[in-house]
């Protein structure tokens, strides 16, 4: 096979896959018209879910930011006994269906649950416990995100700063955060958009308040198609429209 | 105050550093020198603190260090003004006295219109003197330098090695510097410390450490390039089947033996000398240097010969010319290993 039917076969095949991601987007948006789709924006039921939706997976984001960031950094840049478990760990999420993550958070929250016993606290059916839920399944996109920015910065960066005067602290502060951050921030919009789209564990945990995707899923269920088709266009394109814009913000 | 060095040994991925002793004078200009993968960044990163040794000490009584990496590590994120003042902010200095070291340390390396720029866009030779400037900024009592011409273009090396040279003269500071060149180990150091698989095997003058070297792979290391293996009888290796070689040693089963290239006397005819090593042979090979030139002559063996450009071209030689080769005993430097 000559280099331009290779270049050519490759081409196609590509192009094959992006029909299939965006034959169906565009599909589903164009088949509704504009009024359908302000109609739906009025219903609050709607906004107030998207909002939830939005609001829930930034809360989770940010929680696996402050406690993700450091073991990203950790496992970048230190070799020690057991780090290979605790990467397998990490991505352990990603692996297991969303429903039997959602479960096995409920064992640990619910009403039969240690933590209820001992505090009587009650996690499931809140905001809380969809935060946790979205936590759950999406850190490990920050996580390994954030880890292959660390580990593209030289080592010998910080060592510079750390001889220049600078304690460990500074060094990751002024030094290697800042030269990771494109991936940090990336990692942390791909689980902004993965805690959007959750549904399994979600719906487990709290089936009320409703978040977009439950949403969906009740509507489809109980009234059919075309009545799911409003909500789903609209978190489609508010998604889109905020990745861009975040995207387009943080460009270098 | 000196810096020294105890039984240091130390394991570090695929570096092995073993029984480092070594004092390194306060003041003086040492370079190692050694091959890439003996494990000479981990040295200097071990003295300047920033890794432990698993066995041995370190006592380095030098508080400002000024550790400049082969790659320059500017950082990306900042103006060469910032970086530069990199070190003086987190001493906590106030604006204006940044400011005007900045403003000294710029001017000095000539760098002062460049300021305002991005790293990304500099030259090789301007990041270097950022990189420079950067740690000259905050006065180290002791400079730790790493490979710093290793990505430079040859005429930049020079130019950095005078950079280091007047840095040295004028801040009385101690220098300590890793290489593989062999040439800028000898054009800078007051002392050159081989290294070699994490070992120290030689340690002394410039002139000493090129004139003797107390290893073949050391003679190989400073460009000796006539390097054969042989058995010693009555002061004579025996190199290949019908070519003996008159050696200053007189008896060993197994020696090597290297004959520095610019040592070598190349004619036309056999020529009367004090020399008593003579040999004719065919010339194979001719690669033009800058000065000089590298004449392979077979004798038997392949031997280089250093002339300069100035005797080529009077000499008028060319390949499959036959040639004599005539060389001194005292020229051969004879080693066990």
């Amino acid at each position: 096979m000559g280099k331009r039917a290779f270049t050519m076969l490759m081409a196609v095949l590509g192009a094959i896959l992006l029909l299939l991601i965006f034959f169906p987007v565009v599909r589903i948006v164009l088949s509704v018209s504009p009024g359908e789709l302000l109609d739906t924006l009025r219903e609050t039921e709607v906004t107030a879910s998207i909002l939830l939706t939005l609001r829930a997976s930034l809360w989770a984001t940010l929680l696996a930011g402050l406690f993700g960031i450091p073991l990203a950094y950790l496992l970048a840049r230190k070799e020690f006994r057991g780090k290979r478990l605790i990467e397998g760990l990490v991505d352990l999420p990603v692996i297991i269906p969303h429903t039997a993550a959602g479960i096995a958070l409920l064992v640990v929250i619910g009403r039969h649950s240690l933590l209820h016993r001992l505090t009587s606290v009650q996690l499931v059916g809140t905001e809380a416990a969809i935060v946790l839920a979205m936590f759950f399944v999406s850190a490990p996109f920050l996580i390994n995100g954030a880890k292959e920015g660390f580990r593209g910065v030289d080592p010998r960066y910080e060592k510079t700063a750390v001889t220049l005067g600078a304690s460990p602290a500074r060094a990751f502060f002024s030094v290697t955060f800042p030269m990771a951050r494109k991936s940090v921030v990336s990692g942390m919009l791909m689980m902004w958009g993965r805690g959007i789209s959750e549904f399994g564990a979600v719906v487990i945990l709290a089936y009320h308040p409703k978040t977009a995707p439950v949403l969906i899923f009740e509507r489809f269920q109980n009234f059919g198609l075309d009545h799911a088709v409003g909500v789903t266009v609209l978190l489609i394109l508010v998604s889109l429209a905020i990745f861009t814009g975040i995207r387009y913000l943080t460009r270098k | 105050m000196n810096i020294t060095l105890r039984d240091v040994g130390k394991r570090f991925s695929t570096f092995h550093l073993q029984d480092i002793n070594l004092e390194v004078e306060s003041g003086a200009y040492t370079v190692v020198l050694g091959p890439s993968g003996s494990g000479k960044t981990l040295l200097l990163e071990m003295i300047a603190g920033l890794i432990p040794p698993d066995r041995g000490e370190i006592i380095n009584p030098n508080r400002h260090i000024g550790l400049i990496y082969q790659d320059f590590m500017l950082f990306p994120h900042l103006t060469v003004y910032h970086n530069i003042a990199y070190g003086l902010k987190v001493r906590k200095q106030s604006g204006s006295e940044i400011d005007q070291r900045v403003g000294e340390v710029a001017g000095q390396l000539g760098i002062d219109h460049l300021t305002g720029r991005r790293i990304r866009g500099l030259s090789g030779g301007e990041k270097q003197r950022v990189a420079i400037a950067r740690a000259m900024a905050i006065r180290p009592d002791l400079y730790l330098i790493d490979e710093p011409t290793a990505s430079l273009d040859l005429s930049l090396k020079t130019r950095t090695r005078e950079i280091f040279m007047d840095l040295y003269k004028k801040t009385g500071a101690t220098f300590l510097h890793v290489t593989h060149d062999f040439k800028e180990a000898l054009s800078l150091g007051d002392r050159i410390v081989i290294l070699m698989d994490g070992r120290i095997v030689q340690d002394g003058s410039p002139d000493r450490v090129f004139a003797d070297p107390v290893s073949r792979q050391v003679a190989d290391f400073l460009g000796y390039r006539n390097v054969f293996r042989g058995s010693i009888r009555e002061h004579q290796i025996q190199v290949s089947e019908n070519l003996r070689i008159q050696v200053p040693a007189r008896q060993a089963e197994r020696a090597y033996i290297a004959i520095r290239s610019d040592e070598i006397v190349l004619s036309r005819r056999r020529t009367k000398s004090s020399a008593r090593n003579h040999f004719p042979g065919t010339i194979h090979r001719i690669s033009r240097g800058g000065m000089t030139c590298e004449i392979g002559v077979d004798i038997g063996i392949p031997l280089s010969v250093e002339i300069t450009r100035q005797s080529l071209g009077e000499m008028g030689l060319k390949e499959e010319d036959r040639v004599w080769v005539s060389f001194k005993v005292s020229s051969i430097k004879v080693f066990g290993h």
